[in-house]
């Protein structure tokens, strides 16, 4: 890449490979950049997104679901909710459309070592979380267990189906799931993902709550994690923002004094407490 | 250490004139309807420069436009998209640029670099030559005094002007002033005492002609110690009609929105155009979700963001005293008065 | 207007009726916070809690349509407590007596009842306006947008002719004007029995003068009114129309009339910037020239003469309004030409003796003049009626309450309220092409208040079929205190929910103006 010089606002175009229907509302895109070099050099940490765009559609931030661990291919989830997002859904295996990036503060992976981990994801929320998780099982060594505990409206909404039947034949990971309102052949647990933290006795010392999902969902979460003995420095959560330059110029993401496109998109709960303007805490 | 040279009245004209055979002249001009704004001179004869009122914009959108395009795209069957920009910004010499909006560009300088570089100001900014004009008598909205970025400046300049009557006083600041006066020498006399006198003499007492008095420091102190009372913010917010007025005509506010404008289904230009974050529209996400709901939020982000948080991060307020806002705002939403609100005044 | 916008700020008691001056008239609501400022008293009467009402020291939240019981009561008051302007009264108007006979009639407490007001509410606003030395009335469409919408406006001139809150400066009635030229159209004839500067065609002397200075004979008889011409239904009396920028497709109450009229016209053309929805319909379309591509004058609320100066030549193959009607009628048989707008206006001040001394001269170079403006000389008028009312004395008309044509009943229980947004512009042919007002403001929301919405099930976002008994749209809820409970709000900006379809055709027999104020509806959630 070109260092200073390079114009940050230039995407790169990018072919999709692979399309995953996770439900009727997600979709996962498995993105390649069209100039081999690019492929090769592109670099990123668990937790940081990409801007994505579709010339005519506009730009959007998006979280980056895949582990740099795996690579080959960078994926995105992304739910149904604007024109942006409307369009990608519309796209086919083949297509291009635009990337820059990666942006934002990553989850702190190096200080996370040797720690168990409890993700807390809602719907979409579990794909920054999987880009985690997935990085985690690839260097089971350097983390202790796994619990995800997730979310989701409905048994027809449960995304990320394949993930997660591949982490329930972890030894390493437990993963319980739960549904707001319950539908024909569900067996699992029914109500909002609060319920199962009452499930589980982690070892508050040694374990750390990452947590991703929709921001009422985020709010209850971190209060009860809180609640149950984490301290704020082990509750770690990432935001989703209106964005339009993804480097911390155009102010859409500004939250207090922060900027959440350079400053977050990931934040510990005890960064959270110091602000005084958030819907969070 | 600044030099000093004396620029006679009479010469002005003929130095711009030589100066526009090298640069695109922009200075302050009166148009056939009383307004002053900085435009594009064509010529100097039938230019009217109008250096005695306050322009009613800044230089901002000459360096930051209302709209620009970042790039064209296309594509078709056959060709991907391919995305690219070249720059093509023309050498401008901004004359009669007053301090406070002179202390702005500085503030964007800073903004546009500190955590990336933007390519489309600074290919604007590299082709600039500021020729400022201190300030011998404040306008009626005026409290750079107050900010610390005026009526004369010390630093910024490419060269500083201060009107002694029949002559200008010249000090030149960054290289690309030195040069100016290194290549049209002939226009510039030395300094003699009575000149820097009267240049003493002007500061003194523009300092003693504000109109306004606004306590930024003490509303800058209170700010970084307490949380303002709520009814504060209520009482602003509640007369916000939403307008973004404020934001467009003020110096230092560069938030910024980018849109495609489509020009056919495969075809079409990425832009960018100013924003203001009073707007609700200006966080909401697609699908309607806005994490900053309250109505009081948005008011406090634009005065917070000036006068709390970038002292915090820059060490100074980015508000540059110029007034703008108070002319400008429906409902007395400007700064003055949320300044005097905040100092526990009426 | 009777004032100057600029006097509002001096005022030391407003009363605001049927406005919602901060998103319609933010440049008239600044001077209310202005007056505010100076220690002036706000008085607002809106069945909605509007942003203003929420600045007002007395807010009335009437039942929609019940102006003339709260004006009356309002004036019974001031009768009572003696705050009547007697001498003003005796020198400036006439018929009073009428007016006095109607109001001691009333019942007060039964006319409070009908407004859904306490008594002692309209008692405190009447004794605050009528104590005040100088009180200016501004009201908009919440006034005149009912079947009684003459009589509501009677009524408040009753009111300011009562206290004597007219003949001054900062003291008045002033209608606030819904676009900005509404007002020179009308001041140009655009109204069915005027020629401009109000003159009757129906009077021969004014007939003659026009007749000469046009050369061709006019017609006596006054013409239609908007309604009459756009709801005439496929059988009309009209065959052929020209609509000049102007989008009744989606303005005009009860659309379905208006598009079975518009449908079966001989020939329909229409001139304008955009191709809008009733453009869609001609057979015949003239991109007309914005603002920015002509020369001309708009005249403001407050019948202030403004030049508008073109900047760029007319894009494409766009021509500004007067080409075209130069054009139209030179193929027409009748040669029009004039060498340009400066032309036109000389003509004016010849046959519109209000406009008797605007020129563009005089109005370029400056804030333009207020009319009226008898000759060069004259300097224009910042205030109405200063010694004498324009018709010699001022005439009371009293007025009783006359009950909504359409009121909600078991089938349709809630009452609709339409208006504008702040971010759009009536039709919005020309907002919605911008991406920043459209990010503001893309979608109309149904405004409903909480107790209702919790009887339905609603929460905001949620999507409900709105019906009336002349059609339906699906428009996305917002539950809000703004409304009051049996009412709904919404703004009909956009075609996505073309909510004209629903609002009821009946009008005011006098003004012929449609009572978009009130309409009943039923409202079902749905999920689309």
């Amino acid at each position: 890449m070109k260092g200073n010089n390079e114009n940050i606002y230039l995407p790169y175009p990018a072919r999709i490979v692979r399309i995953v229907e996770e439900n009727n509302q997600i979709k996962t895109f498995s993105l390649t950049f069209t100039d081999p070099l690019r492929n090769e050099s592109f670099e990123y940490s668990p937790g940081q997104f990409m801007m994505v765009s579709i010339p005519n559609y506009g730009e959007a931030p998006i979280s980056i679901a895949s582990s740099p661990s795996r690579p080959g291919s960078l994926e995105v989830s992304v739910r149904k909710a604007g024109a942006l997002t409307t369009a990608m859904h519309a796209m086919n295996e083949g297509e291009i459309l635009a990337l820059r990036g990666p942006y934002g503060k990553p989850f702190p992976m190096k200080s996370l070592e040797g720690r168990d981990l409890l993700f807390v994801a809602g719907g979409i929320g579990l794909a920054p979380l999987r880009s985690v998780i997935n990085f985690c099982l690839d260097k089971k060594k350097d983390f202790g267990s796994i619990t995800l505990l997730y979310g989701s409206r409905s048994p027809e909404d449960v995304a990320f189906q394949s993930d997660i039947k591949c982490w329930q034949e972890e030894e390493s990971m437990e993963c319980l799931l739960t549904v707001d309102t319950t539908g024909p052949g569900w067996l699992g647990n029914i109500g909002v993902v609060t319920t199962l933290l009452g499930r589980i006795t982690p070892n508050f010392a040694r374990t750390s709550a990452l947590v991703c999902g929709p921001s009422l969902m985020i709010r209850f979460v971190l209060a009860e994690l809180s609640r149950m003995g984490f301290s704020d420095e082990n509750i770690i959560t990432t935001l989703e923002r209106h964005m339009k330059c993804g480097v911390g110029i155009c102010r859409h993401c500004y939250m207090d004094n922060t900027l959440v496109c350079v400053d977050g998109p990931v934040f510990s709960l005890a960064q959270l407490r110091i602000m005084q303007d958030t819907e969070l805490c | 250490m600044n030099d000093h040279y004396i620029l006679k009245k009479d010469h002005l004209n003929s130095l711009l004139r030589r100066l526009m055979k090298e640069y695109r002249l922009v200075a302050p001009t009166k148009n056939p309807h009383g307004d002053t704004l900085f435009s594009i001179i064509d010529s100097i004869e039938q230019a009217h420069i109008d250096l005695a009122s306050q322009p009613q914009g800044s230089i901002k959108p000459f360096l930051f436009p209302q709209q620009e395009v970042l790039f064209d795209y296309e594509h078709s069957a056959t060709i991907d998209y391919h995305f690219e920009h070249t720059p093509d910004s023309i050498p401008t010499a901004f004359f009669g640029v007053r301090s406070c909006d002179l202390s702005a560009v500085l503030y964007m300088d800073v903004i546009f670099s500190q955590k990336k570089r933007d390519p489309y100001y600074f290919e604007k900014r590299n082709e600039a030559i500021i020729i400022s004009l201190a300030c011998n008598e404040p306008f009626a909205n005026c409290f750079c005094n107050a900010t610390k970025t005026g009526p004369f400046l010390e630093y910024g300049f490419d060269l500083q002007l201060t009107d002694l009557n029949d002559r200008f006083m010249v000090e030149t600041g960054r290289a690309k002033g030195c040069e100016i006066v290194k290549r049209f020498q002939h226009f510039f006399e030395p300094v003699e005492e009575r000149d820097s006198k009267a240049q003493y003499q002007a500061f003194l007492e523009a300092r003693s002609h504000f109109k306004q008095q606004v306590h930024v420091e003490q509303a800058i102190k209170r700010l970084a110690r307490e949380p303002i009372p709520e009814e504060i913010w209520e009482s602003l917010s509640l007369r916000c009609q939403d307008c973004g007025g404020c934001a467009y005509l003020c110096p230092t506010c560069t938030c910024f929105t980018i849109t495609d404008l489509a020009t056919s289904a495969s075809s079409g230009r990425r832009i960018r155009s100013w924003d203001a974050c009073t707007f609700s529209g200006f966080t909401r996400m697609a699908g309607g979700h806005n994490p900053i709901n309250s109505r009081t939020h948005s008011i406090k982000q634009r005065f917070l963001h000036k006068l709390k948080y970038d002292v915090q991060e820059h060490g100074r307020p980015s508000c540059v005293g110029c007034g703008r806002c108070v002319g400008i705002c429906f409902g007395g939403v400007d700064i003055i008065r949320f300044i005097n609100k905040a100092c526990g005044q009426n | 207007m009777t004032n100057s916008i600029n006097e509002i700020a001096q005022a030391q008691v407003i009363l605001v009726s049927g406005s919602n001056t901060t998103e319609a008239h933010p440049q008239v609501a600044r001077r209310m916070f202005d007056a505010i400022d100076r220690g002036a008293k706000l008085i607002v009467i809106d069945p909605r809690r509007t942003r203003l009402a929420e600045h007002a020291h007395i807010h009335l939240a009437i039942r929609p349509g019940s102006d003339i019981p709260l004006l009356n009561a309002m004036m019974r008051i001031i009768l009572d407590e003696n705050l009547a302007d007697d001498l003003f009264i005796e020198m400036r108007t006439e018929n009073y007596h009428a007016l006095r006979d109607m109001l001691y009639q009333l019942d007060l407490d039964e006319t409070a009842e009908i407004t859904g007001v306490p008594l002692a509410k309209i008692s405190a606003a009447a004794q605050l306006y009528a104590r005040a030395q100088k009180a200016v009335v501004c009201y908009c469409l919440g006034v005149t947008q009912h079947i009684c919408g003459t009589n509501n406006v009677q009524s408040i001139a009753n009111l300011a002719m009562l206290t004597g809150h007219v003949e001054k400066e900062f003291t008045g009635v002033d209608p606030l004007r819904g676009q900005n030229n509404v007002q020179g159209a009308c001041d140009m004839g655009a109204l069915p029995g005027h020629f401009p500067s109000y003159q009757p065609v129906n009077t021969a002397e004014y007939r003659t003068k026009f007749e000469q200075a046009w050369g061709t004979e006019l017609s006596g008889t006054p013409g239609l009114s908007l309604m009459e011409m756009t709801h005439s239904g496929p059988q009309g009396a009209i065959r052929g129309m020209l609509i000049m920028g102007e989008n009744p497709m989606l303005s005009d109450p009860n659309l379905k009339k208006v598009e079975a009229t518009l449908k079966n016209l001989d020939l329909l053309v229409v001139s304008d910037i955009f191709l809008t929805e009733t453009a869609a319909l001609a057979d015949v379309v003239f991109p007309a020239a914005s603002f920015a591509e002509k020369t001309g004058t708009f005249t403001n609320s407050e019948r202030r003469v403004q030049m508008v100066r073109q900047v760029i030549p007319p894009l494409g193959s766009c021509r500004s309004d007067g080409e075209i009607i130069m054009a139209l009628s030179q193929v027409m048989g009748y040669d029009m030409r004039y060498e340009s707008m400066a032309e036109v206006m000389e003509e004016i001040a010849l046959l519109a003796p209000i406009y008797g001394g605007m020129f563009h001269d005089r109005i370029e170079g400056c804030w333009g003049l207020q009319w009226p403006c008898w000759n060069r000389d004259h300097a224009g008028t910042s205030f109405l009626h200063k010694y004498y009312f324009t018709r010699g004395r001022g005439h009371f008309v009293p007025a009783t309450h006359e009950a909504a044509a359409e009121l909600p009943d078991a089938d349709f229980p809630f009452i609709l309220n339409t208006g504008r947004v702040y971010h759009q512009y009536h039709t919005g042919t020309m907002t919605r092409q911008s991406s920043s007002l459209n990010r503001e403001a893309s979608e109309a929301l149904l405004e409903v208040n909480p107790q209702d919405a919790a009887r339905l099930g609603l929460r905001t976002g949620d999507w409900v079929e709105l019906s009336s008994r002349r059609g339906s749209a699906t428009v996305k809820a917002h539950i809000t205190e703004q409304v009051a409970k049996g009412s709904v709000y919404t703004s009909f900006h956009f075609p996505a929910v073309a909510i004209n379809l629903l609002t009821s055709d009946a009008r005011d027999p006098k003004a012929q103006c449609p009572e978009y104020k009130v309409s009943a509806v039923r409202l079902e959630k749905i999920n689309p």
